[in-house]
């Protein structure tokens, strides 16, 4: 696993894609900063990172996750993989902490402001803690989603708008049915950002990552089978 | 040493190999020929463990590759059609990525990535993006990645396509070298290569193994006749006659008159007995000159042809004989249809 995540997270940034995301991490988040934070000229940054994780994952994960199996069928690459010793659970956990890699690199990048803030008034510390442990939940539960859909097609567009549509759809699913907001990720993440963990959030948002991640690995498997 | 046991891959209802079943044992060079699509790379992915067989069971060293994958995987190396690699490596990167992958002890891997960069002569470009290199340089990246950690058996799927005659050459004496010491299977549709480098052959089309031998055994088996190419000027027409003057010919053909007045004829014969020594002796008396006499040698492309065409034929007459079947199946229904018929009316009267 530790192998091919080193690989992983080197190619995001040998390509730009790492530099990309971290980029729109940054630019989503000063704009945020600055409508939340700077506007209501308050020393809470629950809201920022609310708004952050709805807009700015939308774009991260599709970006950090097409690419993960769909490229490497399309090359061919997988064959390297998975003719080599290395179990395909390790392959796709490898991938998977490479992209999550990302985001806790966002997040530490994210601490700059609670230090400027720090400057003007107390930042609740415990709060902003668990508030982007928050934001990492949604964060690895989107990445394993946007690794199952890269796992079913080799084009990397498709895989994109698949991750997108299974993001956001929820948000308007909800209107029609409340039964929909058990898979509208951003209503799990609505306690964190008040200082509270959740033991149902926590547990539903780790639950799916696992989830896609195990169907993923069984995708793979079984198309050795009938490939 | 692998042993591949009565093995079939299915893809829906198509059967892509059909009930396969051979063995390479240990230093062996083994090559695969068949034409597009005869199922040569679909078997080279079973014995790697990259797709696995609808039916059959593949063992690898004594291990079989679906059931104890890790071991098996180990000890193979794999070169796959098409050269897939990581663009934005460098060479030595891509190698001791791979080297990684086959679980390389830490320690050795610096010296084995080195090891191997040498032996397919990277030094030069080890640090240039994979991206710009030349095909051939492609090829040899790849080639290093099959190679490194030292692997007891070597699978290339057509190594030496789309690379210049010197660059083929350079591969194809690499291959050799490393058939001294491990055991190589690759696959190919180019015959001469495979004759030159592997100890066996083993012929495949549409999935089945049509032969598994010697180059030299092909030849010999699918030889048919003897026969002599003759370059000879003969102003009196007297090569019609020569039939009757030796009785051994089996068939003379004409094959084509040359621009300085000489003709080719082909002469075959069955007869065990060389009959260069009579034509030397009989021709000129005949007031024929001969400009060159030489014996035709069948090549493995004619084996490989032959055999096929012969799979090919033995498959139409399968079908033929199906069809027969099918369309007497159907008479014998219709035939029972119109009883039937026949009987209503005659009910219905």
């Amino acid at each position: 696993m530790w192998t091919i995540f080193k690989k992983e997270l080197k190619t995001y940034f040998l390509s730009p894609i790492g530099y990309i995301a971290i980029g729109i991490f940054m630019v989503m988040y000063s704009i945020f900063f600055y409508l939340t934070t700077i506007s209501y000229g308050s020393v809470f940054m629950g809201d920022l990172y609310y708004a952050t994780a709805r807009y700015g994952l939308l774009l991260m994960v599709p970006l950090l996750t097409m690419r993960m199996f769909s490229e490497e069928r399309k090359n061919g690459t997988e064959q390297l993989l998975l003719t080599s010793p290395r179990s395909v659970t390790s392959i796709v956990l490898g991938k998977f902490f490479a992209a999550t890699a990302i985001i806790v690199i966002s997040l530490v990048f994210s601490i700059i402001y609670a230090v400027i803030i720090s400057f003007f008034g107390t930042v609740n510390i415990p709060t902003l803690l668990v508030t982007m442990l928050g934001f990492l939940l949604v964060a690895i539960a989107s990445i394993s989603i946007g690794m199952l859909a890269s796992s079913i097609t080799e084009n990397q567009i498709i895989s994109a708008i698949i991750t997108i549509i299974v993001l956001v759809a929820p948000w308007f699913l909800v209107d029609m049915s409340t039964i929909f907001s058990s898979i509208n990720l951003m209503d799990k993440f609505m306690s964190f950002p008040r200082g509270l963990i959740s033991i149902a959030d926590t547990v539903s948002l780790v639950s799916i990552t696992v989830m896609c991640i195990l169907i993923t690995i069984i995708l793979i498997k079984r198309r050795k089978a009938v490939k | 040493m692998i042993e591949v046991k009565n093995v079939t891959k299915k893809y829906g209802s198509t059967i892509a190999v059909n009930n396969i079943s051979f063995e390479v044992k240990d230093g062996e060079v083994v090559g695969f020929l068949g034409p597009n699509g005869a199922g040569k790379s679909t078997t080279m992915n079973m014995i790697t463990g990259f797709i696995e067989p609808t039916v059959g069971q593949i063992i690898v060293n004594g291990n079989d590759i679906s059931k104890r994958p890790r071991k098996a995987k180990k000890e193979i190396g794999y070169m796959p059609e098409g050269v897939p690699l990581y663009y934005e490596l460098t060479p030595r990167e891509f190698v001791s990525y791979m080297a990684e992958l086959k679980l390389v002890k830490r320690r050795d891997r610096k010296q084995e990535v080195e090891k191997v960069l040498d032996e397919v002569g990277l030094t030069d470009v080890q640090n240039k993006l994979i991206r710009n290199l030349s095909r051939g340089y492609k090829q040899r990246v790849s080639l290093a990645g099959a190679l490194v950690g030292n692997p007891d058996v070597i699978i290339l799927d057509e190594p030496t396509v789309g690379l210049d005659p010197k660059q083929i050459t350079e591969i194809r004496s690499l291959i050799k070298e490393l058939g001294k010491k491990h055991t190589v299977i690759l696959s190919s549709h180019i015959l001469s290569e495979v004759s030159q480098i592997c100890e066996r052959v083993i012929i495949i089309n549409k999935g089945n193994i049509i032969a598994i031998d010697t180059p030299e055994n092909l030849e010999k088996s699918t030889k048919e006749k003897n026969g002599i190419s003759l370059i000879v000027e003969d102003p009196k027409d007297n090569m019609k006659n020569l039939k009757e003057k030796i009785k051994e010919i089996d068939t003379i053909e004409f094959v084509k008159d040359n621009e300085d007045g000489t003709k080719q004829y082909i002469i075959t014969y069955s007869a065990e007995v060389d009959l260069r020594k009579k034509l030397f002796e009989i021709l000129p008396k005949e007031e024929i000159v001969i400009f060159e006499l030489k014996k035709t040698e069948t090549t493995l492309e004619d084996a490989f042809i032959k055999l096929i065409d012969t799979s090919k034929i033995d498959e139409s007459n399968k079908k033929t004989k199906k069809e027969e079947k099918n369309k007497e199946n159907k008479e014998a229904k219709k035939a029972k249809n119109n009883k039937k018929e026949e009987k209503n009316n005659v009910d219905n009267i």
